[in-house]
């Protein structure tokens, strides 16, 4: 194998090493009853949330929906996913939550 | 499932690592290096129009695994991938050698393609009147008759599998297309946690469930929205670029759920009520 052909080899084992450690960041922790009684849609602002249950895991999309997810305990290790969509105003437009899951690391 | 968003994040990664190896074995291909053969190029075709004998190969799978959705029929579209294509009256030919076939397009951007022996031996491209790396291109596969807002898995299940074979999916590096190519195969991608084959709903959601029976569940958050986790700087290396919101994955591994699983959405905003 030449030099030529060994070192684009080298370069894709590298980046597959680094793939190997990247951590995936999950949604912030908060009780489900906490977010119950925090989260109203039609109501609840975005500056809201970021005060009373702070920043998570989000996607936010050209149209400028975003959508938050936050995660709940829900025993023996697992999880359960609340997930809020904000309006372009700013405002929880709806909510959903499930599945329950162990979640990422 | 751990490892998807780490594998999706690691395809770009590749892309990167691809391309600086491109620009290195570029380097070296200094002016002293005359023991290079000098090839004489007739003719350029881009490497992201579509092979016309792959898009064949793709059609003639649809005809082989046809049991995974045995009332549906197949159909080619075309999707945006760049904010600012224009989808509207693009057209679409077959070009070979000595022979340019036009193909119909409907208002959907959907398409059938014409079966030709003379494009075939001629290896022929597929060309839409758009730039390459405007659009993306998938395989259509619906059962008639489904409820609204829902599909069947068996049909994505086989839309997968003609997607892949044909070589549908968009990559803007074509380094990055023969190191997916190298590590996947269709068997691979629909077959497997890892696959991350992209699927775009009609309008942006907001949940998929799926429905077998008496069985329900609400996929996790990072089967929408290409996990989730893209930074926008990557966006324009994904499919979903445009479509962020519309894009999802469903589990096509899990045989746990059928083929006559129904997949139903739930969209970012419900459709007015229609006036009576």
């Amino acid at each position: 194998m030449s030099a030529r052909s060994v070192f684009p080899a080298l370069a894709l084992l590298a980046a597959l090493a680094g793939c190997a450690t990247s951590p995936v960041p999950p949604g912030t922790q908060v009780p489900a009853e906490r977010l119950a009684a925090s989260v109203v849609p039609g109501t609840t602002t975005r500056a809201e949330l970021l005060t009373t249950l702070g920043a998570t895991k989000t996607v936010v999309f050209d149209s400028g929906y975003e959508a938050w997810l936050y995660q709940s305990p829900a025993g023996n290790g697992r999880f359960t996913e609340f997930v809020i969509l904000l309006n372009p105003q700013g405002l929880v437009a709806k909510t959903r939550q499930g599945p329950t899951s162990t979640p990422a690391p | 499932m751990r490892c998807r968003s780490r594998l999706r994040l690691c395809s770009f990664f590749l892309a990167c690592a691809a391309t600086v190896t491109t620009v290195a074995a570029q380097a070296q291909n200094t002016p002293s290096d005359t023991s290079v053969a000098t090839v004489k190029v007739t003719t350029t075709r881009d490497p992201v129009d579509k092979s016309y004998r792959k898009m064949i190969k793709g059609m003639e799978r649809f005809e082989r695994e046809h049991a995974y959705a045995p009332a549906a029929s197949l159909r080619f579209q075309l999707l945006p991938r760049t904010p600012d294509v224009n989808m509207a009256g693009i057209t679409l030919r077959l070009a070979g050698d000595t022979l340019s076939v036009k193909v119909p397009v409907e208002p959907d951007n959907s398409f059938v393609l014409p079966r030709n022996e003379q494009l075939l031996r001629e290896d022929a491209a597929v060309l839409a009147n758009r730039k390459t790396t405007s659009m993306t291109w998938r395989a259509t596969i619906v059962t008639p008759g489904l409820p609204p807002g829902t599909r069947r898995l068996g049909d994505m299940r086989l839309e997968c599998r003609v997607g892949v074979e044909a070589g549908l999916v968009s990559n803007s590096s074509p380094l990055f297309g023969w190191l997916s190519n190298a590590l996947t195969s269709a068997d691979e991608v629909c077959t497997s946690p890892n696959g991350n084959y992209l699927f775009f709903a009609e309008r942006p959601l907001f949940a998929v469930r799926l429905r077998a029976g008496a069985r329900s569940e609400t996929l996790p958050f990072h089967f929408l929205y290409a996990g989730g986790g893209l930074p926008r700087a990557e966006l324009p290396f994904c499919d979903c670029q445009v479509l962020l919101d519309r894009t999802y994955y469903v589990p096509l591994w899990d045989k746990a759920w059928p083929d006559d699983t129904l997949v139903e959405f739930e969209y970012m905003n419900n459709l007015p009520e229609a006036q009576p």
